[in-house]
């Protein structure tokens, strides 16, 4: 998908193709919407969004309900989902959470290049296992470069068999936002299993916990200018 | 290939200043998160699976770079290191710092990796040395220093898994008054992960794409946030 | 047997007594200030901050054991201003940071060296430890010991690296000798006699808070210092 200005503030899609398991609906003047044609993802499955954002272009991904990745039959091969985005505009990809179903090991990757002028908002949320089943397993990468540079680099490895998904950090629900933008950084801030770090241009702010609503709600607590409730800055960290 | 090199680097009597890191670990007892040698074993385990792993594959890929450009070991005196090496080192410095978004913990290894410059520049004289910055990461420091020492990157990377268990083992040690026999028998069980992590993150700086991007990069958030509450301490025994 | 010259190589040139400051001049001369805790090594330093500040350019490395403390003491009573004071951590092991890995000083000492070019005094002290303890000269290039009256007068004859070999003994807290049954004539001849011709002190900073004495020993080392190496 290439999202490039046009006239009014509007951003044009040029360019949009799509196979496979997505399709793209254009939902706002600067708004797209994946829309999963298939259950799934399923073990073995391998897709690819290639996203290219002009300068001066806004570009909003979403989509339209959570993701729930099944294992194949048998035994399962991972599922692999790889963003790759080049920024010189500003790109706000916000999915819906990704739920790993017990079995499913989902590996995701997100690779985004900026510009000198690139703008990026990225949400990742994750539930392992649905509800009374086990954890699954998700593999999740985020690789952000400004002029070929690495500005963040992670890997989180959760569920049954990563071998860091043990107590006193073992959950089964996950959210991060990454914002960086041309300027300065923003500093640290703590929550209860929730941390903001800074990035040149911005922040990353990660949560984690047992219930998706109230991880999510950590981690935006944790967004500059957000007005969380009082929070027991020093308390430790509850397992 | 001096094996002697690989003992020195990673023996804690080198003095380097690892002794005032406590890889976290400070901050985990204060929480309560580490207790006895068992969550002590769990908490290792992370350490070397996350940082552990990220410093390996940054020490071998710095290893490695030294090497190829001049040889390791012994070089002759007068020895020059061609820019590139400069410039390749401060694109790891750069991948480390990508890997290391918590402020506490990158200054913790910068802090580290001055040290290991000051001391690895006297035992180990090499034209690398003056290829890096002022305050390089620690893992990267150790890849030069390996080089610069004649070791191989595999060794670099076994000495950076290592010393990310060690470190903590030790400062657990003090902190929790541990028999220190029981430590020893913790991290003498963890070997195996150490040299399982150690051997994929070599590989991983060896592989024949050699991208930086395929460098470890396993992030632990707990972590950050155990070195991100530590560093706002005022009463702390450790650095970091 | 002849000298065997080839035992040079495994040396490495450096000497820590020789190096130079940026500007090419001999640098700051550092001093360390040990002891057991409690003895007086905070109050020495506050009053050589007080005595000396004013004729030299000077600055302080704290080693608390546990907190910021010591450095805290300082800026609190606005003997320093907060940017000539570094505190570094130990790890729970203040001799080490001294003596057998001096990386966090070291760091500490060129950070404040290269933060206040022209600094003529370091002042390291040590976090309190026992009478074992001691500097490595790589970190300082003299150093003072700090031991107090009412540890009892057997210190002195006991002896330790901190009490024979420092480049100057202190005994503190004079004043309180009648108290505790503690003579200064035994402590005197006993320093004397296991420290052969490396002085000792008596002082009190009850007493005279300007450390007169140490601070006329200290302003001697730096004034030696920079006509070594002139």
């Amino acid at each position: 998908m290439v999202a490039r200005a046009g006239p009014g503030g509007r951003t044009v899609l040029p360019v949009v193709r799509a196979s496979g398991q997505l399709a793209v609906r254009r939902t706002g003047p600067v708004t797209v919407h994946l829309v999963a044609t298939a259950f799934g993802p399923l073990g073995g499955d391998d897709a690819e969004v290639r996203l290219v954002v002009e300068p001066g272009a806004v570009l909003r991904v979403r989509s339209v309900a959570a993701a729930v990745v099944l294992p194949a039959r048998g035994d399962s091969p991972p599922s692999a989902q790889r963003v790759l985005a080049d920024v010189d505009g500003d790109l706000d990809l916000q999915l819906e959470p990704t739920v790993v179903a017990a079995r499913a090991h989902h590996v995701a990757t997100v690779t985004v290049r900026l510009g000198a002028g690139g703008e990026l908002t990225l949400s990742e949320q994750v539930l392992l296992g649905r509800t009374g089943e086990q954890p699954g397993r998700w593999t999740g990468t985020t690789r952000v470069l400004r002029d070929g540079r690495p500005l963040l680099h992670t890997t989180l490895d959760l569920g049954p068999g990563a071998p860091t998904w043990a107590p006193p950090m073992a959950p089964r629900a996950y959210a991060s936002t990454t914002r960086v933008r041309p300027g300065p950084g923003v500093g640290t801030a703590t929550g209860v299993d929730a941390v903001r770090l800074p990035l040149p241009g911005g922040w990353v702010s990660t949560a984690w916990g047992d219930a998706l609503d109230r991880v999510a709600r950590a981690d935006a607590d944790l967004h500059p200018g957000s007005r969380p409730a009082a929070q027991p800055v020093l308390a430790g960290v509850p397992s | 290939m001096s094996l002697t090199a690989l003992l020195a680097l990673a023996d804690s009597r080198l003095p380097a200043g690892g002794h005032a890191h406590s890889g976290g670990v400070e901050q985990a007892i204060s929480a309560g998160l580490v207790t006895d040698p068992v969550s002590l074993a769990g908490f290792l385990r992370r350490r070397v699976g996350t940082a552990g792993s990220v410093a390996a594959g940054l020490a071998a890929a710095a290893c490695a770079v030294v090497g190829r450009a001049v040889g390791g070991g012994a070089v002759a005196a007068g020895a020059a290191v061609p820019p590139s090496v400069a410039a390749a080192l401060a694109d790891l410095d750069a991948e480390a710092d990508a890997r290391t978004p918590s402020p506490a913990q990158r200054a913790a290894s910068r802090q580290q990796g001055r040290g290991l410059l000051r001391v690895g520049r006297r035992a180990w004289p090499h034209p690398a040395w003056d290829a890096l910055p002022t305050q390089p990461h620690h893992a990267v420091a150790l890849g030069v220093a390996a080089a610069a020492a004649g070791a191989r990157p595999a060794d670099a990377a076994a000495a950076a898994a290592y010393l990310s268990m060690s470190g903590p083992a030790t400062a657990a040690q003090r902190l929790l008054a541990l028999d220190p026999i029981t430590v020893a028998a913790v991290t003498a069980r963890l070997s195996p992960l150490v040299d399982e992590v150690a051997g994929a993150a070599a590989r991983a700086a060896a592989g024949p794409f050699g991208g930086l991007d395929l460098l470890p990069a396993s992030a632990d958030p707990l972590l950050d946030l155990l070195a991100e509450l530590h560093v706002s301490r005022k009463d702390r025994f450790f650095a970091s | 047997m002849p000298p065997d010259h080839d035992l040079d190589d495994y040396v490495d040139p450096y000497d820590p007594g020789q190096r130079r400051a940026p500007d090419g001049g001999p640098g700051a001369l550092r001093v360390g200030i040990g002891g057991p805790v409690g003895s007086g090594k905070t109050a020495l330093v506050a009053a050589l901050c007080r005595t000396l500040g004013e004729e030299l350019d000077l600055v302080v490395v704290t080693n608390d054991i546990y907190t910021t403390e010591d450095a805290d003491f300082l800026r609190r009573n606005a003997v320093l201003p907060d940017d000539r004071i570094e505190a570094v951590q130990t790890g729970c092991c203040p001799h080490t940071a001294i003596r057998d890995d001096i990386t966090a000083n070291l760091d500490a000492v060129e950070l404040l060296e290269a933060r206040h070019p022209g600094v003529q005094l370091v002042l390291v002290e040590s976090g309190g430890d026992n009478l074992t303890a001691s500097f490595s000269y790589g970190l300082v290039d003299v150093q003072v010991f700090v031991v107090d009256v009412a540890g009892g007068d057997k210190v002195p004859r006991k002896g330790g690296p901190g009490v024979t070999s420092a480049d100057l003994l202190v005994v503190n807290k004079t004043d309180l000798a009648p108290f505790v049954g503690a003579d200064l004539d035994v402590m005197r001849r006993d320093s004397d006699a296991v420290r052969g011709e490396k002085p000792t002190l008596l002082i009190s900073l009850r007493e005279d808070p300007a450390a007169t004495d140490v601070a006329a020993w200290v302003r001697a080392q730096v004034r030696s210092r920079a006509l070594q190496s002139a």
